[in-house]
């Protein structure tokens, strides 16, 4: 019994200790003893290398009380000066001793800190042995399909070594375990898992032998990652493991943490969007009433910020603004009203307050008032949600708490760089088009492509239909170079970019990128944004872009240099992942090319017709 | 989705008990989509008898910044921070924390994508500590303005509201 051959670790107290671990020696020299069990110095040599060869590190400094390591899972071990409870992920667990001080090192409980690295440290023939565990086994079950997931303290395969209808055994080789015995199952078409030791302490083997039901179906074993097999097991009136692997392939989006538009917008009703026509503010007898016009039936749902932040808004989802967004100030215990649409489908109504004042709610038929009392009040409500013109009042979960002080998207909190510009374009027949990249910063480049070359071969098919379409165009690069200097810094490359735009007064700035990432599952075109012009822009060209062939990952905010310093409209358009197959194979299509600029110059141009300058001309 | 666990590593399950609801943190990540953050909840050891306010604030920022960069589990899609990144100091002044991270940061390779992803997980996992509404980004000890052929802007702190 492996167990019994543990070793007792008070022996190592105020010592040092040679294990073998994976066929190398690793020399402990700073242990130590607490409560009758063994502590190491996190600076201690050995453990350092251990952690390495483990592919786990260490977050602590003299002065911390928390001591972090970071498992190669990856899971976060919390440790605390003083304090016997540590952390693993999501659960508590109680450790021999508290980790203590001794100067400017920390000392942790051995055996709990071998246990998070998913390693046992036992002895043979008075050799000590770090020996990978086979850690955990979890098994889950969907429908009549089960799996199990094994994880180990090292590379894990899975070797099946007895088949038969009645059970199946699957031995892993190099890992030993504390898990031993059996465990009842009975769902899924397994009946029991039995996990027993083999082979030696150098040597370890463990033996995995699941008993199966009649007409249950083992799959072959799967290495979802270095430290991971998967399992599956098809019990008897499984559906077809493909069909489950497609379903699985695409699973339904999870609501952000801000749901405060996505939620309201996937519970209202109507066959089309609503339409907030005005907002109006005027003085009542216990202070101010406002009403929001609202045509259409749709949810809407409200957030108030804490004090001393007295703000709230009201997001009206699946919703239209009809004209320009408004700021305006208030009387009574209003400051200011701001209205704008903050994504494609929400209209946010945000107030700002005088101090806590009471809200209270009614919808009709015409759309939605509040009454504003100008008493300050306490321990109000900090969200709501209801519908408007006969939607169902769907129930809509209060948001989480954390999510409210950063998630309004209104005014001061959203833009930084304040509502609406008032922009004026010197010359509003430019448009500027920025190829991402180029010259000594290639972007990415995958398969034999460059994204700095497909940009700039986009950006002149740009070029070549909107001066066909009389407006005035500029380049912030023509060839593949630098646009500020080779080997200069990304900030000034972008602001390089934004300059060329700025200085000219365009009426408006898109820059071309293509996408990547480490894998080649993700693929579609995003246009990002930063600043509330770019909305309207964005969405234009976002709704040409839909119909490009590839996944339409319509438009994302983000803090961006060159869109937040652009000071016209702007979008960032990255038209497709160099990394996805589909969508290479459309970015180094010229035909693909040439739509992709066909698209950005029809939003372009409705963008152009929605909000003409004054005395001029819509191309 | 019928989703049960009946079975468990009983290293893990013989001594812990689950903690409460107040004493877990929720981390953000985001998803494969580039958008959608999704959360996990890690337990939080309850504030010790000798821990200031001061103490604790900052323990729950480093606490949960490490969290935040090491993201869920590999088995988990989601988008990640480039391998070896760590948090080198994390402090708080005001409402705005700040955290000082390895230059391993600086070896994106997912893009626009991975890079938002990144940032806009980090924003809200720290930002969803009470008080605490920014958070400033430092790379070994340096204010950026960018990341070496990045996208998002770093010199001034970051809110939720950015995304």
């Amino acid at each position: 019994m492996l167990a019994a051959l543990a070793i007792a670790v008070p022996a190592f107290a105020d010592s040092s200790l040679t294990a073998t671990y994976q066929g190398h020696a690793i020399g402990f020299t700073q242990l130590s003893s607490r409560a009758g069990a063994s502590a190491i110095g996190v600076n201690d040599p050995g453990f350092t290398a251990l952690l390495r060869d483990t592919g786990a590190f260490l977050t602590w400094k003299p002065g911390e009380r928390f001591v972090l390591i970071t498992t190669s899972v990856p899971t976060v071990v919390s440790f605390a000066i003083g304090d016997r409870r540590y952390d693993l992920g999501p659960i508590a667990l109680q450790a021999s001793f508290a980790p203590y001080l001794v100067g400017n090192e920390a000392y942790l409980p051995l055996r709990e800190v071998l246990r998070a690295l998913d390693l046992a440290l036992h002895e043979e023939n008075g050799v000590a042995v770090l020996q990978p565990q086979l850690a955990a086994l979890d098994v889950r079950q969907e429908a009549s399909r089960v799996t199990v997931f094994a994880h180990g303290g090292a590379t894990l395969h899975a070797r099946i070594v007895q088949e038969s209808p009645a059970s199946i055994t699957y031995a892993f080789d190099g890992v030993g375990t504390s898990l031993g015995g059996t465990r009842q199952v009975g769902t899924g078409g397994i009946g029991s898992i039995t996990i027993a030791n083999a082979g030696t302490v150098r040597e370890p083997i463990t033996l995995v032998t699941v008993q199966l039901q009649p007409g249950t179906i083992a799959e072959a074993p799967q290495n979802t990652d270095g430290r991971d097999v998967l399992l599956a097991f098809d019990g008897p009136g499984a559906t077809n493991p493909e069909q489950t692997a497609a379903q699985e392939a695409s699973p339904t989006p999870e609501p952000p943490p801000d749901t405060t538009s996505a939620s309201a917008a996937a519970s209202a009703t109507g066959s089309g969007p609503a339409t907030v026509t005005g907002v109006t503010v005027e003085p009542a007898a216990d202070g101010v009433s406002v009403a929001i016009a609202i045509t259409g039936s749709t949810t809407y749902e409200w957030h108030r910020l804490r004090e001393p932040d007295n703000r709230f808004w009201v997001d009206i989802a699946n919703a239209q603004l009809q004209g320009a967004p408004i700021d305006q100030t208030a009387p009574g215990p209003l400051l200011s009203v701001r209205v704008r649409q903050v994504d494609p489908t929400t209209v946010r109504v945000a107030f700002s307050l005088s101090g806590p004042k009471p809200i209270a709610f009614t919808s009709s038929a015409d759309g939605l008032n509040l009454a504003i009392g100008t008493e300050d009040v306490a321990g109000e409500a900090r969200s709501g949600s209801g519908g408007v013109g006969g939607a169902n009042i769907a129930a809509v979960g209060a948001p989480l708490e954390q999510s409210e002080a950063g998630t309004g998207s209104d005014g001061d909190t959203t833009w930084k760089f304040g509502p609406r510009s008032g922009y004026v374009a010197t010359n509003p027949r430019l448009i500027v088009i920025d190829p991402g990249h180029g010259g000594s910063d290639p972007g990415t480049a995958h398969g034999g492509a460059s994204e700095a070359q497909l940009t700039l071969d986009m950006a002149k098919r740009l070029r070549e239909i909107l001066i066909a379409r009389g407006w005035e165009v500029q380049l912030t690069r023509e060839t593949d170079v630098d646009v500020y200097e080779p080997n200069d810094s990304a900030h000034d490359e972008l602001q390089a970019r934004d300059d060329i735009a700025n200085k000219a007064g365009a009426r408006l700035f898109v820059s071309i990128h293509a996408n990547a990432f480490i894998n080649s599952g993700p693929y579609g075109t995003t246009c990002y944004i930063s600043k509330p012009d770019d909305v309207a822009f964005a969405r234009a060209v976002e709704s040409h872009l839909a119909a490009d062939g590839t996944k339409d990952d319509g438009i994302v905010k983000s803090h961006l240099y060159v869109t937040l310093h652009a000071r016209m409209p702007a979008v960032l358009i990255e038209t497709a992942f160099l990394t996805n197959p589909g969508d290479y194979a459309l970015l180094t299509s010229s035909a693909w090319r040439q739509k992709v600029a066909q698209e950005i110059a029809d939003g372009i141009g409705q963008y152009a017709q929605e909000y003409p300058v004054p005395n001029q001309p819509a191309q | 989705m019928l989703l049960a666990i009946v079975a468990a590593g009983t290293w893990y399950y013989v001594s812990h008990r689950a903690p409460s609801a107040a004493e877990t943190i929720p981390i953000y990540y985001t998803k494969l989509d580039g958008k959608t953050l999704a959360e996990m909840r890690v337990s939080m050891r309850p504030r010790q008898a000798d821990e200031s306010a001061t103490e604790r604030l900052h323990n729950v920022v480093l606490y949960a910044a490490v969290q935040a960069i090491a993201g869920p589990p590999n088995d988990v899609q989601a988008i990640r921070f480039p391998p070896g990144t760590r948090v080198l100091d994390a402090s708080v002044k005001g409402s705005t924390a700040t955290l000082d991270l390895s230059k391993d940061l600086e070896r994106q390779a997912g893009g626009t994508f991975g890079e938002n992803g990144e940032f806009k997980a980090l924003v809200y996992t720290i930002t969803g500590i009470e008080g605490i509404a920014a958070v400033q980004v430092l790379v070994e000890g340096n204010r950026l303005e960018t990341l070496p052929g990045g996208n998002v802007e770093l010199d001034q702190p970051l809110h939720r509201s950015d995304w």
